[in-house]
């Protein structure tokens, strides 16, 4: 179903007056310094250290950037948006610290601030650069590390750093809390859906995100719809069905950690085998590769995006879809979901159940592009051209298939593409995986 | 006094060498002593399968991207393919690996085929090393230590081009002078990327061999 875009464009509109909403962070220059390095002292180990120590400045990476390949400008190489860092361990923590320290010269307050719109508005961590780089580079994963450092050194952008603090205190995002989850699906239970809402015990605990409760409520409705056509055991609980993770986002470490923890407890107690991360790229990683590092042990429960677990059903052949009308589309795979988690032949499994012709864009799987707008991009008000440019350029991809529509399994990137298209007036369809799946069953009381 | 020769023949070599050993491994132990913490997540697939994977397909140009890297890859196995041909299979190098170093040999390459890898080597080379000068990516993030491990590898394929004939001792002890320095040079430098990436391509395809990704 298509997206109400005088709601998406008030909502559009609410997000860039985030930056007014900020709380100041107003550190003494020494201590923003100090915070950076103790986060670079601490995330160093082995792996890192391998990666820094491989770079030969061939600039190969900078082919694989969307912003660079889009804007040729040559700031946003990906391996110079982690100098920093680099510099750090050669002259700290490397072999030949003692000698580097004479010729490079420590971090600054000056650099800092100079490196903070190349790590936020200038990445989407969204790692083609890693996959392109001959050396085996991991720079997206050292893009996150120097996220945390100026997150630490607090110097989050102000529109990402609003939400991050709102997360932090409130546990909150954009507002939405438990009495407006409620709301949502007491709207839901109108239309007839049977709603499991905070269960103290079920085999599967569900997540859902801000996006889904405010804009997308289809893909909230549709994920109602398959869950009770399939039978399961599931609940969504009211002080933990938040899947975006703004800590993550911004790099700030122990937001990350508390908004983590919240659904690794909530799971725990209701005993869930298996948590379902709704559309929402990053919150797939935070959950299903980062939590149970936060939590110091591993966990009990399977981590499985909405995408993921659709694909596993059709394929094991438990979910049966009706051919929806017979088309072409093109599937973006959100870079969070797919490079970062190897989720690429479930949401392809989907398409076909839904009848639907797939033809890939000439970058797809894990060369796939960015939708621009990944990593919080789309809370940085500075970061606004480089999301038209990472749209742009994912336009020409969609442009050189057949396809009708794009069809995607993450909020973040279809708000993005929206918004590009809104802007441009692109004439194709912006779908949700999950959306077309509720399209293909039926509703409550429907046979 | 010690002709000049003689000490580069002698004390300067072994001195190189040492440098270049005890640098190597002094560098990979400064990487490898950051330690590694425990992932407690639950791997999707084999991270040993995904570490395999970059270590030999990262030779391979990224897929889709053969188009838009032609010039890099062209330079890079120009360079690095006729490097390693002269290295390993130049007459001169294999003699002199054998009754120096390891006391064994191998079949040395015929001397058009030496021809051939030192055109290719030179040009890739000089290729990647304009690359670097002329490309605005390249010229802001190469630094000194890049540009002089270029400069010195130059010499050292120059002055070893101009040993070929061995009809004058002065050019050979030229060669070895620069092949010395580039030894002493090397654990210093971004040369060591020619081990690194060892390490650096099976953590990559670990990390990524876990998730499920071919890296």
């Amino acid at each position: 179903m298509a997206v109400d875009m005088k709601l998406f464009r008030d909502f559009v509109e609410q997000i860039r007056m985030l930056p007014q909403m900020a709380q100041p962070t107003d550190y003494p220059d020494s201590d923003r310094v100090q915070a950076a390095r103790q986060v670079f002292a601490a995330k160093l180990n082995a792996r890192l250290a391998s990666h820094l120590d491989a770079c030969v400045h061939c600039g190969i990476c900078a082919e694989a950037c969307h912003y660079h390949v889009q804007s040729g400008d040559p700031d946003y190489t990906p391996v110079r948006k982690v100098e920093l860092l680099r510099r750090y361990y050669r002259r700290e923590r490397g072999a030949f610290a003692w000698l580097y320290r004479l010729f490079i010269p420590d971090i600054t307050e000056q650099d800092l601030e100079q490196w903070q719109p190349l790590v936020y508005d200038g990445c989407t961590e969204c790692g083609r650069c890693s996959m392109a780089c001959p050396q085996g580079v991991d720079i997206a994963s050292m893009v996150g590390v120097m996220r945390q450092a100026l997150a630490k050194a607090g110097l989050i952008p102000a529109g990402l750093r609003a939400v991050e603090q709102e997360q932090g205190s409130r546990g909150t995002v954009f507002g939405v809390g438990p009495d407006e989850l409620t709301q949502a699906l007491e709207a839901l239970r109108e239309k007839g859906y049977e709603i499991p809402l905070d269960k103290d015990r079920a085999e599967m605990l569900v997540l859902t995100s801000t996006l889904d409760v405010l804009l997308f409520t289809d893909a909230l409705e549709s994920t109602v719809k398959v869950l009770n056509h399939l039978g399961i055991d599931w609940t969504i609980h009211s002080c933990a069905f938040e899947g975006a993770n703004f800590g993550m986002l911004s790099g700030f470490e122990e937001v990350q950690k508390q908004a983590s923890e919240r659904i690794v407890a909530q799971a725990l107690r209701v005993g869930a085998r298996y948590v379902i991360v709704p559309e929402c790229g990053h919150a797939y990683p935070a959950m299903r590769w980062e939590a149970a590092n936060e939590h110091g042990a591993p966990l009990p429960f399977e981590v499985l995006a909405i995408s993921e677990f659709l694909g596993r059903e059709v394929m094991a052949g438990r979910l049966v879809l009706n051919p929806l009308q017979s088309r072409t589309v093109t599937y973006h795979d959100p870079c969070k979901i797919g490079r970062h988690g190897g989720v690429f032949d479930e949401p392809r499994a989907v398409l076909e159940a839904l009848g639907l012709k797939l033809e890939e864009m000439p970058a797809h799987r894990e060369m796939n592009y960015c939708c621009g707008g990944g990593a919080g991009l789309f809370l940085i008000e500075s970061a606004a051209h480089n999301r038209d440019l990472g749209f742009d350029l994912k336009r020409q991809q969609v442009e050189s298939t057949a396809a009708e529509s794009l069809v995607t399994a993450c909020g973040s990137c279809r708000l993005n593409f929206l918004a590009g298209a809104d802007r441009v007036g692109w004439d194709r369809d912006v779908e949700s995986l999950i959306e077309l799946v509720g399209q293909a069953l039926p509703g409550p009381g429907e046979r | 006094m010690i002709p000049v020769s003689a000490f580069v023949d002698g004390p300067l070599w072994i001195f190189s060498l040492v440098v270049f050993l005890a640098g190597v491994g002094w560098r990979l132990l400064g990487m490898l002593r950051q330690g590694l913490g425990r992932d407690f997540s639950r791997p999707r697939a084999s991270s040993l399968t995904g570490a395999l994977h970059a270590l030999l397909f990262r030779f391979l140009p990224p897929r889709g991207m053969a188009k838009r890297l032609r010039f890099h890859l062209l330079a890079g196995y120009l360079f690095h393919l006729g490097l390693f041909a002269l290295l390993f299979f130049a007459l001169p190098h294999v003699e002199f690996l054998s009754e120096r170093l390891l006391g064994f040999g191998w079949v040395a390459m015929p001397r058009w085929a030496f021809i051939l890898a030192a055109e290719a080597a030179f040009l890739g080379l000089l290729m990647l090393w304009l690359n670097r000068v002329l490309n605005p990516v390249t010229r802001l993030i190469s630094n000194t230590g890049d540009h002089a491990a270029s400069v010195l590898l130059f010499l050292v394929m120059l002055t070893g081009c101009l040993a070929l004939a061995r009809s004058h001792e002065s050019l050979r002890l030229l060669h070895f002078l620069f092949v010395e320095l580039l030894m002493i040079y090397f654990p210093f430098s971004s040369l060591m990327h020619s081990i690194t990436f060892l390490f650096s391509r099976p953590a990559i395809g670990a990390h990524y061999g876990r998730r499920g990704v071919s890296s």
